[in-house]
């Protein structure tokens, strides 16, 4: 159980907030225990939720590739709920656990992965590892297979994800359908 | 502000004890507000870090170039205080 307690449906009384609630639970990502804990806030949680869905499951970098690198950096940050929550758009379009398991450990030496993949699980890795080796030597190498347009996306994406996990982390929560 | 020297620098040690103690002095809306600047802080410095880029005005409030910038914010700036002098 969470250390802080979900409000319950009918105390969220914005309907906006419902709505963005129905898009996560059909996206998979947060779930509604994530709404129902934050919209203690529900002017913050508004703008937050359409970050995270624009950021996520929106976008030109392939959704997959995303789904893999926001649960490497779930499981990065020791968070246990997102690190459980995984993306329906990304298991409809064919991720599995297997893709899950080898971009977040053994990627480099994978088959599964193309080098434009691979760099860009690099960059979340070293990111939050060590960022002083996200320099312009990186960033050179990134731009061999990304535009630039991308690589802002892939980096807010990464950044924004990152502080959401370190947060959830403190509240140690798990996802609602596994609680 | 333990809270969020906790989070960013030693997570492990948040435990049960801290959480306790950050709610004796926070109500669950005050935390909940507090978390979600926390989702935008915590990992955008570090991307923004990586990109090498400064604020385009000095504190005094002239548009200056990035290496004049750098020269003024420098790598790790503590304190903005004479930074235009």
């Amino acid at each position: 159980m969470s250390r802080m307690a979900p409000l319950d449906l009918d105390e969220i009384k914005d309907p906006e907030i419902h709505e963005l609630l129905a898009e996560c639970e059909e996206f998979g990502v947060p779930d509604a225990l994530f709404v129902r804990i934050f919209a203690r806030k529900p002017d913050q949680l508004k703008g937050m939720l359409r970050a995270m869905l624009a950021s996520h499951r929106d976008g030109n970098i392939d959704h997959k590739l995303k789904e893999i690198i926001r649960i490497q950096l779930a499981r990065f940050a020791e968070d246990p709920y997102f690190s459980a929550l995984r993306s329906k758009k990304a298991i409809a379009a064919g991720l599995t656990e297997e893709m899950i398991e080898i971009g977040c450990e053994d990627y480099e030496d994978s088959d599964l992965f193309s080098e434009r993949e691979k760099v860009a699980l690099r960059y979340a890795e070293q990111m939050f590892l060590d960022a002083t080796k996200v320099d312009k030597i990186f960033y050179d190498e990134m731009h061999a297979h990304f535009s630039d347009a991308e690589i802002m996306e892939l980096g807010s994406f990464i950044a924004l994800f990152h502080g959401v996990h370190m947060v959830m982390r403190t509240l140690d929560a798990r996802p609602l359908a596994a609680a | 502000m333990r809270y969020v020297e906790t989070i960013s620098t030693d997570p492990d040690s948040f435990d049960d004890e801290a959480w306790d103690d950050l709610r004796k002095h926070l109500s669950e809306d005050e935390i909940v507000e507090l978390g979600m600047f926390l989702f935008m802080n915590l990992g955008f410095h570090t991307f923004f870090g990586t990109l090498k880029f400064y604020p385009m005005f000095a504190p005094d409030g002239r548009l200056v170039s990035q290496a004049e910038s750098e020269r003024l914010y420098g790598a790790t700036p503590e304190s903005l205080q004479g930074a235009a002098e």
